[in-house]
């Protein structure tokens, strides 16, 4: 970051280092926190029923302990940091628990959570695995069955009117999302990967319309910005689960190159899809959630044809950003025991090897410890593309 | 044969019951027996077991390739080793789904070869013609992990049936929310049906789907009572033994050779509760299999419990059935609708019970019903590394049932001097390995836990008759 | 007057330094202890001794390994991967692919041009390196370095389930009191820890000629295994431990003259042996 940090960033230092420090201020005003875990809990219906809602963050830096006398080792180390720094206590401030069958580790320990944590309100969202059309009519099922349930815990009908304006605001958020994205294509980028990380994952942590103002107050400072934050290098982009820290990509950036894009959580996979208006909303907010984000854990059906047209219509969307942000490298970035990505590997591999372009796989946990050790991979697969 | 002797194969364990020393050679014969049918030109599936949809492959004479049976029996035979490396080489993470990384495994060398992988346990996983997934709640192997397979048989097409169940919630009943599961389920199900009639070239015959799920219908119910023949002192039969019986019950399902099997077991278990034969001599504590597939390679572990006058009545791992008539299954002549309806009230069999127990959940009640009916001294559970879908939340289980059922009365010495009544809770076991891949497992760390859990059972069981 | 040019090569066990100008002149091994990973100058020292040379003469210096950032006086720190790739093709020109087995980590990299183009690294345990050995050797109470001349002889290994090293100690010791013969147990330790090698090798497109470097490579019986394992013949180098401080000083050679061609100013260090100060 510059030497001088704006304001704007510094506030954005501030929600990063304090993460959750806005909701617990919003609680003590009054409002209502509804945490959730992973992009595939449809926050505009937690907005429309007047709740903040707050996504868990878990803690490379925090030693996994407490968790453990829970919850099993074999879970998803990501999960199981979420749930740690949850029971220990960091999250005290929130109302209510939402997860969504995004994979086993999360589906397997709703259970866990909702008793360990005992919150006044729970609930777990079912989505399917395909996208077929009665996949479809069952979600948004789902979805009306979460509107019911936590508009009772609301005490209030959650309006049709009040889903479109919560999708409204979303789509905002996505679009200033997208902006920041495109300061990223220059060369060097006038933001560096481990600043839009930060932003991104503090986005997660505030109500819509202040990560909205958040987000204009970045772009704002980032057009007065005269000089890159950052040198010309290796234009590098992180494909993988979920990421809600700067530690790997600050490693990465260390190293000598640029992050410039990502196929994450958090990050494209979650903040750029739309969802879609004019309709129903919640048949647009199903499609969004089920279809739009593309997380390995849906199945999609293998295209006609060769088998390569199905690696492409299945990892496209990687290969555009690759181009779209002219990359000179991915990295490929999975957890240790995450089924849903690792049975995609050798596929998502030969994917991103048929770009052209060097692709460095890397397993590992999550834990500060455990991504300092990645250090000579990345630097020798820096020291590959030079 | 020719692979025995070769690798280090276990002398055969021992099993209380004859019918469950009679299963290897059905698994056997079923293997080899979908090998011969690919040659006579049947259509092979890929399949899953507890999919809901054994009747219908049956009925339109598909034979199933039970992918994660194959798997089991390369790790019984401690030969999963070299599948499991071919799919490290292939950039797979050895943390995953074991069964599915030999699955892949045997797949990409079979398919590099062209034929069988040299020695291949039971003559081998013979090659699809189509591959049916299955996206439930749990198990996201199931959804992966042919898809995977795709790579090494682009040209094997897949259908991915969506088996969705509600989870348990304090605020929505099943009943608020089964109309559009079950309209969900038999739309994917008429799915499949179509599926197959597309691949196979033939009509679903109905009648015969509807004889089938009667059939399977029999079957479960014959499968409860059998099973519960096990409440008897001593228990006739064991977990270790039901690792085996539960072969028909999950591979083949809807056919009359699994309901004759279980004939035949119900037989043999009266039989030996006449003469009272037990599994072992002197039954001196009941444990029950409380979560976790086995480690497939040391079922023998039964055995050293055995040794030890442990026994298992009653486990929650492969009984996948529940009596048929206490599933308030709704009347109809849709066979498709059926299947629909025991899916969805199978998986929430227990929910009911467990809201009436303030701080119980479905899966705790259950523990607490066969503690209750089998009069069990102490709870047994495995935790497979690879495995999340069976074996996230043992932990919690274990807690949560501490926390609302103490059933032990002792007597303790207060601070006063005087002795008071206190309740205890039922001893229990982790056992830390896997369901295939040996190289997890130590046998002197796994018998030494054992060893010291019994010491366990002792003390409680003192302790307890002190209180008499 | 010649050029002459540095690698020095900090691993998790050893340190190795080589001098290089038209070929090697001075070389060095050494245990990498507490000392010497803060001491990297002391090594330096020594080599630079053995040729009766001051520092100063060093065109340029590499440091590569595991200890790269605790040399405080290199002109650039250069990871091992590039290091062996560099260091092996020089060695060894048709090489494609290196298998480096040290005593923390071991990897596997397929090169081109004496380039690395994909590597696969193990270094997250014990089991798949150096230290398997170290610890049953320990358990045996064999020597390491008689660890393979104990295991010839053997008809058949014995099969070694565990994965995990501590779990392999107890196995080992439980079979020796089963009565397994002693080579066969050890044969069936250095079988178990090439197939552990071989498979996190096959990640890659292994091509001829393969070569196996590192502490490793020096157990004749454990690279003869590694070999049937991946199913190619394997190459040795005559001293497997300095591959990679030879392929520092090349590229530090390379760097140099990279730089007169294109007359561009060349970025090094001060020529002060000075050891890093660690807070």
């Amino acid at each position: 970051m510059n030497e001088q940090n704006s304001d704007i960033l510094s506030k954005v230092e501030k929600y990063y280092q304090n993460y959750g420090l806005r909701a617990k201020e919003l609680k003590s005003q009054g409002q209502k926190i509804i945490a959730y875990l992973c992009s595939l809990v449809p926050v505009e219906i937690i907005s429309a029923a007047g709740f903040v809602p707050f996504r868990i963050s878990g803690d490379v830096n925090e030693p996994i302990t407490k968790g453990d006398t829970q919850l099993e080792t074999i879970a998803c180390p990501f999960v199981r940091s979420c749930f740690d720094v949850s029971l220990k206590g960091r999250y005290d401030f929130c109302e209510g628990l939402v997860l969504p069958h995004a994979c086993d580790s999360i589906t397997r320990t709703y259970s866990v959570w909702r008793y360990s944590l005992d919150l006044p309100y729970s609930h777990f969202i079912n989505l399917p695995h395909t996208v077929r059309g009665p996949s479809m009519d069952f979600f948004r099922g789902e979805l009306e069955t979460f509107r019911k349930s936590l508009g009772r815990f609301a005490h209030k009908e959650i309006a049709d009117s009040d889903l479109i304006e919560a999708i409204d605001l979303y789509n905002k958020n996505r679009d200033k999302a997208k902006a920041l994205y495109d300061m990223r294509k220059s060369d060097p980028p006038l933001i560096s990967g481990t600043e839009m990380s930060k932003i991104l994952t503090v986005g997660m942590s505030l109500p819509v319309t202040e990560s909205n103002e958040l987000f204009a107050e970045v772009l704002e400072e980032l057009t007065q910005r005269k000089e890159p934050p950052v040198r010309k290098a290796p234009r590098i982009m992180v494909d993988g689960a979920c990421i809600d820290n700067i530690d790997f990509v600050k490693l990465i950036e260390d190293s000598g190159a640029n992050v410039v894009v990502d196929s994450l959580c958090i990050g494209t996979r979650d903040y750029l899809p739309h969802t879609d208006v004019g309709g129903d909303p919640l048949d647009a907010l199903a499609r969004r959630y089920l279809d739009k984000i593309n997380c390995p854990r849906t199945y999609r059906e293998k295209a006609e044809g060769a088998y390569e047209k199905d690696l492409s219509a299945r990892f496209g969307d990687i290969g555009s950003l690759g181009k779209e942000f002219k990359v000179d490298g991915i990295i490929l970035y999975v957890y240790k025991y995450c089924d849903p990505f690792g049975f995609e590997v050798p596929a998502r591999k030969a994917y991103l090897d048929s770009l052209n372009m060097p692709v460095l796989y890397l397993e590992d946990e999550y834990s500060a410890g455990t991504i300092g050790r990645l250090r000579t991979r990345i630097q020798a697969f820096l020291e590959m593309i030079e | 044969m020719a692979e025995e002797g070769k690798r280090q194969e276990r002398k055969k364990r021992r099993t209380a019951t004859e019918a469950a020393s009679s299963i290897g050679a059905m698994v056997k014969a079923a293997i080899g027996g979908t090998v011969k049918a690919k040659e006579e030109g049947k259509k092979l599936a890929y399949s899953f077991i507890v999919c809901s949809y054994d009747e219908i492959i049956r009925a339109m004479d598909v034979v199933p390739v039970w992918t994660e049976n194959y798997a089991g029996v390369c790790g019984a035979k401690r030969d999963a080793e070299r599948f499991l490396e071919r799919a490290e080489s292939q950039n797979f993470s050895r943390s995953l789904c074991t069964y599915a990384l030999c699955g892949l495994g045997f797949d990409q060398w079979r398919e590099e070869l062209g034929e069988m992988p040299p020695d291949s346990p039971w003559g081998g996983q013979a090659r699809p013609d189509f591959m049916l997934s299955s996206g439930q709640i749990l198990c996201d192997p199931r959804n992966k992990w042919y898809q995977a397979a795709q790579q090494y048989m682009p040209d094997v097409p897949i259908y991915d049936v969506g088996l969705p169940y509600p989870l348990y919630e304090d605020d929505i009943e099943v009943a608020d929310v089964q109309d559009y599961y079950i309209k969900y389920i038999v739309a994917e199900l008429r799915g499949l049906v179509k599926f197959l009639e597309e691949q196979t070239g033939k009509k679903m015959d109905y009648d015969r789907l509807s004889e089938l799920v009667d059939l399977s219908e029999r079957t479960w119910n014959l499968i409860w009572e059998t099973y519960e023949l096990r409440r008897a002192v001593p228990t006739p039969m064991g977990t270790g033994d039901a690792m085996n019986t539960m072969v028909p019950m999950v591979f083949m399902m809807g056919t009359q050779e699994a309901y004759d099997f279980y004939l035949d077991l119900n037989r043999e278990l009266k039989d030996k509760i006449a003469r009272k034969e037990g599994v072992v001599k002197d039954e001196k504590y009941r444990l029950l299999w409380g979560g976790g597939l086995p480690s497939w390679f040391a079922l023998t572990d039964f055995n050293y419990f055995n040794s030890k006058g442990a026994v298992f009545p009653v486990e929650t791992t492969y009984r996948m059935i529940e009596p048929i008539y206490r599933l308030d299954i709704p009347e109809t002549n849709d066979p498709i609708e059926r299947l629909a309806w025991r899916w969805i009230r199978y998986w929430t069999y227990w929910y009911d019970k467990a809201r009436k127990r303030p701080g119980s959940e479905p899966d705790v009640e259950r523990l607490i019903q066969y503690i209750e009916d089998y009069q069990i001294d102490g709870i047994v559970m495995h935790e497979a590394f690879s495995c999340r879908t069976f074996h996230l939340g043992l932990i919690w289980q274990l807690n949560q049932l501490r926390k609302i059922y103490k059933p032990i009365p002792v007597l303790i010495l207060g601070q006063d001097g005087k002795k008071k009544e206190e309740k205890r809770e039922l001893p229990s076991l982790i056992l830390e390995s896997d369901i295939i891949d040996i190289s997890s497992y130590s046998e002197v760390d796994t018998r030494n836990r054992i060893d010291a859990f019994i010491e366990t059972l002792e003390q409680a069981k003192t302790a307890a008759a002190l209180y008499k | 007057m010649s050029d002459y040019f540095a690698g020095i090569d900090i691993g998790s066990t050893m340190t190795k330094v080589v001098i290089m100008n038209d070929g090697i002149i001075s070389s060095i091994i050494g245990p990498t202890g507490p000392e010497q990973r803060r001491l990297a100058n002391n090594v330096m020292d020594s080599a630079l001794r053995q040729i009766d040379l001051p520092f100063d003469v060093i065109t340029y210096l590499v440091a590569t390994g595991y200890g790269r950032i605790n040399v405080p006086f290199a002109d650039k720190h250069v990871t091992e991967i590039s290091c062996h790739a560099k260091g092996v093709a020089h060695l060894f020109p048709r090489c494609r692919t290196i298998i480096d087995i040290g005593g923390q980590d071991s990897k596997g990299i397929t090169i081109d041009d004496g380039r690395p183009t994909d590597f696969v690294m193990n270094d997250k345990c014990a089991a798949g390196t150096g230290r398997f050995l170290e610890v049953i050797a320990d358990a045996l109470g064999i020597a390491l370095e008689n660890l393979d001349k104990t295991a010839l002889g053997s008809k058949q290994p014995a099969s070694i389930s565990s994965i995990c090293t501590v779990f392999a100690k107890q196995e080992v010791v439980a079979r020796l009191a089963e009565g397994v013969p002693l080579n066969d147990l050890v044969a069936g330790i250095l079988e178990s820890l090439a197939s552990r090698i071989s498979r996190m090798v096959k990640r890659l497109k292994v091509a001829n000629e393969v070569v196996i470097t590192g502490g490793g490579a020096k157990n004749a019986g454990l690279v003869k295994a590694l070999s049937d394992k991946l199913g190619y013949a394997t190459l040795v180098p005559p001293e497997p431990l300095i591959t990679g401080a030879v392929g520092a000083a090349l590229l530090g050679k390379d760097i140099v003259q990279k730089a007169t061609k294109n007359g561009l100013p060349l970025e090094r260090k001060r020529r002060l042996l000075e050891e890093i100060e660690i807070l």
